[in-house]
């Protein structure tokens, strides 16, 4: 009998107020079903809603996969030279992807590759990244003097061509022909573009009221650069750090193909076999196909997953199901 | 107007000085004239190079040094190689080499990037706004030299058999030797069959990046008031988009167009090696660096400073011809 009475209530719809207890068993009562999300969540959801910007990331991992686990899967050191498989055309037993003229494998040759180009690009945004925000930081926020200085000099090292500056400084450090000279040369003129961007973004930004209410509260500017501003700029950071990537990656194969890259003995890199790829073409074509084709999709790769990112953090020109 | 491009020009002018001095600094610090005689065998005396430094003027002071260099440069003097033949000179015949592949491929670029970025925009989530989107990210992903490589493999060799005789040629910039006794027609017709594949091969990969800002610069235009106001006035579809709509939408690939030129000379560097011309590219890298000849690189640096510097000006007037509201900024 007591439970009827109690469903009779419900269906008259009110519940009487009873102060100090929530509505409803318990739950904090909502206007709308939909669960409140923070900016982040969003952009996440956004980025992985995104169907370009998702097979970017599902290709990259794959390649990350290959490069780093499929040598153990595989169990065959690059720099093994076997003098009876020179040269072999792929499908050879043992050689899937075929082998080159000193007869190293091919499939061993582009996983290392993976590798090592990989660590170029981290060793490339390790230096670019902090030296490019601190420059363009620092331009934009004091503004004045400072930007003038700072911003006429990026100028300046912009009037001749990177890939020029590139082998004109690669020329007089002969012994940087490893991937890690190449990432840091990269890495030390790579910065110019970033600090360009995070300046105009600052420009913004410091007019903007929060950075006022900060200055009033008596926040010092090294915390409303790292706490107010930089948070802020994290979109054009993430997407600027993708794209370089991928330039980073064609960087370092067109420095090595012109001589200036990782051309040491024993060293290796995409690059290195794209470009000793190039010779043989049309004689042994596997050489020549499968390092270009393993460069192009990581590049492809990597530049989809910045474009689903700018799509995520900016969704105005795109529709996406938030 | 006259003020702003004369405060420009002034700023430009400005800039390439203390360019020059930027390229002199990182130039003398890395090129020694000198050390084609370290590696001799027996190596030369030491009073040889004590001579040959006082001669070249090596013992100067770092800034006496600038200034002779600059004074030359400034009466188109950019001294001598180590060979002994004037720069100038040199520098000149590999100018028109490669300004003839830059010329070329800037035109084809933006042709294409306008058609593609348009199309891409109008239809917008399309089939053909897709292949094309598609198509434009593989050409930004491949390395210069390797899609070169591809196209003398494939390209010419196709062409070449589909017309029976040699039509596209895959290493130079003219017949060796052709232009000793052949002119007109037959010189430049040599010249355009050698010219077509680095063009295409130069002008695909910058019009790939190109046609992305054509296309947002296109969408942002079509999604304006002014458009369907246009509309609404009765015109037609097509004449909105073409008056009203491309126009507009071109402003933003000026400037980057303007801007691109400058580092066209950076990428055909990469061309002109995959390809065998004798151009700029070649110079820099097999006389000027190969050789530590440091009159050649800082000839070279400069021209292409002076591009660079020159086209900037050129995206500014430009920009501010096209758009009046940015002279007032």
């Amino acid at each position: 009998m007591a439970t009827t009475e109690a469903t009779t209530e419900t269906v008259g719809g009110l519940l009487p107020a009873v102060p100090g207890t929530p509505q409803n068993g318990g739950g904090v009562e909502r206007e709308f079903t939909v669960k409140a999300r923070s900016q982040r969540q969003q952009i996440v959801r956004r980025f992985f809603h995104d169907k370009v910007g998702m097979t970017g990331l599902v290709i990259f991992v794959l390649l990350l996969a290959f490069g780093f686990l499929g040598p153990l899967v595989q169990g065959v050191d690059y720099a093994t030279q076997n003098s009876n498989a020179q040269s072999v055309p792929p499908g050879t037993a043992g050689y899937l992807l075929g082998s080159d003229a000193i007869g190293r494998d091919v499939m061993a040759g582009i996983m290392t590759g993976v590798q090592r180009s990989l660590f170029i690009v981290l060793l490339f945004v390790a230096i670019a990244f902090p030296l490019g925000l601190l420059v363009g930081a620092l331009a934009g926020y004091f503004g004045r003097w400072v930007d003038s200085l700072l911003m006429r000099f990026v100028d300046l090292i912009l009037t001749v061509p990177l890939l020029v500056v590139l082998i004109v400084v690669a020329s007089n450090f002969p012994g940087s022909r490893t991937p890690l000279g190449v990432g840091v040369i990269l890495g030390l003129f790579g910065w110019l573009d970033l600090a360009r961007i995070v300046r105009s973004q600052f420009l913004s930004l410091r007019e903007k009221e929060y950075v006022e209410a900060a200055h009033a509260m008596g926040a010092s500017n090294s915390r409303i650069i790292f706490k107010h501003l930089i948070p802020n700029t994290l979109g054009s950071l993430i997407v600027w750090t993708t794209l370089a990537a991928a330039t980073a990656i064609t960087l370092e194969a067109a420095l090595t193909y012109l001589g200036f890259g990782v051309n040491g003995a024993n060293q290796t890199s995409l690059g290195r076999l794209v470009s000793d790829g190039v010779q043989a073409a049309s004689t042994r074509p596997w050489l020549f196909y499968f390092p270009g084709l393993a460069l192009i999709i990581i590049v492809l790769a990597i530049n989809l997953i910045g474009d689903g990112i700018r799509d995520a953090f900016d969704p105005s020109n795109r529709r996406v199901r938030a | 107007m006259f003020f702003f491009t004369i405060r420009r020009i002034l700023a430009s002018v400005l800039v390439l000085l203390v360019s020059s001095f930027l390229v002199f600094a990182l130039a003398a610090a890395s090129f020694d004239p000198l050390s084609k005689y370290y590696t001799r065998n027996p190596r030369p005396p030491q009073s040889f190079f004590d001579n040959l430094r006082e001669q070249l003027g090596l013992n100067d002071n770092f800034f006496v040094r600038y200034w002779h260099w600059l004074s030359g440069a400034l009466t188109g003097d950019f001294g001598k190689t180590i060979n002994g033949s004037s720069v100038s000179q040199q520098l000149g015949t590999r100018i028109m080499v490669t300004g003839r592949m830059i010329i070329a491929a800037v035109i084809l670029a933006v042709l294409l990037a306008i058609v593609v970025g348009v199309i891409g925009a109008v239809r917008q989530y399309r089939p053909s706004d897709y292949a094309f989107t598609f198509l434009v990210y593989l050409l930004i992903a491949l390395p210069t030299f390797w899609f070169a490589a591809l196209l003398k493999e494939f390209v010419a060799g196709g062409i070449n058999d589909l017309l029976g005789s040699q039509v596209l040629y895959t290493i130079g910039e003219e017949t060796p030797g052709l232009s000793l006794y052949a002119s007109g027609w037959e010189l430049w017709s040599d010249r355009l069959g050698h010219l077509i594949l680095p063009t295409v091969s130069l002008a695909m990969l910058s019009f790939a990046a190109w046609s992305r800002f054509q296309r947002a610069a296109m969408l942002d235009v079509l999604g304006s008031d002014y458009m369907r106001l246009a509309r609404a006035k009765g015109l037609t579809y097509r004449r909105t988009v073409v008056k009203h709509g491309l126009r507009n939408a071109l402003i933003p690939l000026t400037t980057v167009v303007a801007l691109g030129i400058g580092t066209l000379f950076g990428g055909a560097v990469i061309t002109e090696t995959v390809f065998v011309w004798h151009g700029m590219g070649e110079y820099l890298l097999k006389s000027g660096i190969g050789q530590n000849d440091i009159n050649v690189v800082l000839g070279w640096l400069l021209v292409s400073a002076v591009f660079v510097v020159v086209f900037n000006l050129i995206a500014d007037i430009l920009y501010a011809v096209l758009d009046p509201r940015i002279r007032l900024a």
